[in-house]
């Protein structure tokens, strides 16, 4: 697998019985990446959003209750772990199982935000999200139906994966990280409370890098 | 003309599901062409025989409690203790294993009521991050409801 050219030479292997997670000089930069979010979720205040009245000097601060803001936190370190997850997970089924509960924190750190445009968007993020685990889990079945094993060391560079379980694969991360729908978050992210509405970008930015490279390497 | 048109539909989040909707009919049309190459793999490596009159139905794999099962596992090198614990019942369910022909339907349901080596042993960190989904989910439900009240 380390002999491919996405992956670079072969860092660290850990294992967890038949999934054996892999860092790559690839995916290993993925999970430094993922890591510093987290800790920044963990570490920093958030954001006193502040609106400015237009036309006049006016200005008021949008006040986050306490237990929210908790709450978004403790999803946003969630989604930071699912995503320090899905960085090294050396088995296709393992990363889908990773990939969905990104998909749930994500909806998860909006959730509870009053605010009726960031709830609307968010609905439609919450029906794609929860429509994709059927590519995404038809996916990693079809590749242990027509491969019989589910682990990506076995599986790279046989090119015995089909195309159709590949195309669900990425169709999959696509609904849950809304990778190429930036509208629907764009919209998500107005609601208060950065940085841990930041961490809805930054998993699915990275959770769509490593199925590209899960679809290139298997 | 058509590009303005395009990004009128992207820009709405409204159509967020009809664009993903889309994409997947698009990915099932030509992935529809690799099909015929797709060969089911007999030789599964976690087999699964289904014994309609056992009383642990369907989730019988046969196998000795603490005895030396064989079980197949991608990398039985990382699972020492393979095939120790397969089909292991705590007392409780043995007795209902014994006294009713149900025990599979109920599997889920009590603990300890089958400790299946695939599941808990060679594929344990599936079973963790499943339960952490469930959890995740059990935690945004229950704020949103509970902060109803105040």
């Amino acid at each position: 697998m380390f002999d491919l050219p996405i992956e670079g030479a072969q860092l660290m292997a850990l294992e967890f019985g038949d999934i054996v997670d892999y860092f790559s000089v690839y995916t290993g930069t993925l999970f430094v990446f993922a890591l510093l979010f987290t800790v920044l979720a963990i570490v920093s205040l958030p954001e006193k959003p502040m609106d400015i009245v237009f036309g006049g000097d006016a200005y008021y601060t949008k006040d986050i209750p306490l237990d929210l803001l908790r709450f978004q936190r403790f999803m946003a370190i969630a989604c930071g772990l699912a995503t320090l997850g899905a960085m090294a997970s050396g088995d296709i089924f393992n990363f889908t199982l990773f990939s969905s509960m990104i998909g749930i924190t994500n909806i998860g750190i909006v959730a509870a935000v009053r605010n009726r445009h960031v709830l609307e968007a968010a609905f439609q993020y919450g029906i794609v999200a929860m429509v994709a685990t059927v590519p995404l889990f038809g996916g990693a079945a079809i590749v242990l139906a027509s491969t019989g094993t589910l682990s990506i060391w076995a599986l790279a560079g046989a090119a015995a994966v089909p195309l159709l379980a590949k195309i669900f694969l990425v169709l999959g991360v696509m609904g849950e990280g809304m990778a190429p729908f930036y509208i629907g978050k764009a919209e998500i992210t107005r609601a208060p409370g950065a940085p841990y509405v930041l961490m809805i970008h930054v998993s699915s930015l990275l959770l769509f890098l490593r199925v590209v490279e899960i679809v290139l390497t298997v | 003309m058509i590009i303005s048109r395009i990004s009128r539909i992207l820009a709405g989040y409204e159509n967020l599901s009809l664009l993903y909707a889309v994409l997947v009919i698009a990915g099932i049309v030509i992935g529809f062409t690799s099909i015929p190459g797709i060969v089911y793999h007999g030789d599964d490596l976690y087999p699964k025989t289904i014994d309609r009159s056992s009383a642990l139905d369907p989730y019988d794999r046969g196998g000795e409690p603490f005895g030396n099962t064989s079980v197949a596992a991608q990398y039985p090198e990382n699972s020492p203790y393979l095939g120790y614990v397969t089909a292991y019942l705590t007392p409780f369910s043995q007795f209902l294993a014994d006294t009713t022909s149900h025990l599979g339907t109920t599997i889920v349901s009590h603990p300890g009521g089958i400790i299946d080596e695939i599941l808990y042993n060679t594929r344990g960190l599936d079973t963790v991050v499943e339960t952490s989904i469930l959890f995740t989910a059990f935690a945004i439900a229950s704020f949103l409801f509970r902060r109803r009240e105040g």
